[in-house]
């Protein structure tokens, strides 16, 4: 029988959008709504009334490797506009020849030598003697941290760490990121770009996995160090 | 995070297969990754899994972005629902019991697990259609019987199997079952009582 005129077709839709309809189930039902319009139909009347929109809370920064593994098994590269072609690199060549012969006038009158792009130690984090050192750097426009553990800290199944700023004002601590290792790289959330100052200090907690639960610290600091730039 | 407008043009431009694919579905991932990783590691619970189940998912929204469907209103609930997919999958062939791990939480408070794991107040872009849904959602995930919201929460927050939620509420599969095809039921009968009030 075609599932769109099946007496349970709801209960499918229902059962499918939560996740409880499995192995060959499910897959009877995918192939219905490639192949039966009414199926596809009344999956999108339950999509009207089931759309729980998750809270930004659970989100966890991924890996910086996922991304490029991901191109590099999709051979992506064969879908990117190339580069003498994008509006982006020549209006990016202008500013960076007109950026490049001002700043070689400045460098040749005001600096002996031009200054790297590293990122800059901000903290050294420290805890109880079985816990490992970590420095925390930024990145020269102060957009990205960067964690780098001494020995490798990898969080449980059940537990994520969460890396706190405590703000130099003595204000709430503000949560960074959600991390599944101390070694980590993730672009700082915008609205504390430039609060990473001497006086504040950055904090990690053991907390549930994905995140603290409340937004505050639950669970044990295991780390902490004051900023100093 | 973009909004739907936003997230289906990617989409739709990630499906052309042409140039500037690629960093349409580049853009699709810095977005969303974020949450469907969180989403993964609800159901996996061990990060290395999750990430796998991540790269997986993507993988499979690049080969099957010529079947999203334009007209859907929720762009966001397409990407979800390939990546839980793949996490229930992944976490069945693992062939681990993972009852035991939940912390009891939601036994206690499940409306407070509800605001937790779902964001209910209004997006930025959501349009007022889209924002009524949501509190009908929530409305009446609130009148269900305990026993049937708590079924249907554990079941999408962890992708439980009917036979995991039997083990770890302790109540026969067939109680479990009739539990979430009720819950299902009186949550649609609800929402669409609510849908035809303001008709």
């Amino acid at each position: 029988m075609k599932i769109e005129n099946h007496p349970r077709l709801d209960a499918l839709c229902g059962e499918y959008l939560l996740g409880t309809l499995r192995g060959a189930a499910r897959r009877r039902f995918e192939r219905a709504l490639r192949e039966e319009p009414l199926t596809s139909l009344r999956l999108r009347y339950w999509e009207r009334i089931f759309v729980p929109r998750y809270s930004q809370m659970i989100e966890m920064q991924p890996s910086a490797a996922g991304w490029k593994r991901l191109e590099r098994d999709l051979d992506l590269a064969r879908y990117r506009i190339p580069w003498h072609r994008r509006a982006a690199f020549w209006r990016g060549w202008a500013a960076a020849a007109t950026a490049a012969l001002v700043l070689g006038v400045v460098l040749q009158i005001s600096l002996p030598a031009y200054k790297t792009s590293e990122p800059v130690a901000v903290a050294q984090l420290t805890g109880q003697a079985d816990v490992s050192r970590v420095t925390a750097l930024l990145s020269p426009d102060g957009r990205t941290l960067e964690l780098r553990a001494a020995r490798a800290v990898v969080a449980g199944p059940a537990q994520s760490y969460e890396l706190w700023l405590l703000p130099a004002e003595g204000t709430a601590p503000v949560s960074l990121a959600v991390l599944g290792s101390l070694d980590a790289r993730f672009a700082l959330p915008p609205a504390q770009v430039g609060r990473l100052r001497s006086g504040a200090k950055l904090a990690v907690s053991v907390e549930p996995a994905g995140g603290s639960p409340t937004g505050k610290p639950t669970g044990p600091v295991i780390l902490i160090g004051p900023i100093d730039t | 995070m973009l909004n739907d407008q936003d997230i289906k043009k990617l989409l739709l431009r990630t499906a052309a297969r042409d140039e500037g694919s690629a960093e349409a579905f580049e853009s699709l991932y810095k977005t969303c990754a974020p949450l469907l990783l969180g989403v993964a590691q609800r159901i996996v619970g061990r990060r290395e899994l999750a990430e796998e189940v991540l790269h997986d998912g993507f993988a499979k929204i690049w080969r099957a972005a010529e079947s999203f469907d334009p007209l859907s209103a929720h762009p966001v609930a397409w990407l979800v629902t390939i990546v839980r997919n793949r996490a229930i999958d992944v976490q069945a062939s693992q062939n681990v019991s993972r009852v035991g791990s939940y912390h009891d939480a939601l036994d206690n408070d499940p409306d407070g697990a509800l605001d937790r794991l779902f964001d209910w107040g209004p997006a930025a872009d959501e349009g007022e259609d889209r924002r009524r849904a949501a509190q009908w959602l929530r409305d009446c995930l609130a009148e269900l019987q305990a026993v049937e919201r708590q079924s249907l929460v554990l079941a999408y927050e962890h992708g439980l199997s009917h036979g995991e939620l039997a083990a770890h509420l302790r109540k026969p599969l067939g109680t479990v079952k009739t539990w979430i095809r009720r819950g299902m039921v009186n949550l649609r009968e609800c929402v669409e009582a609510c849908m035809g009030a303001v008709r």
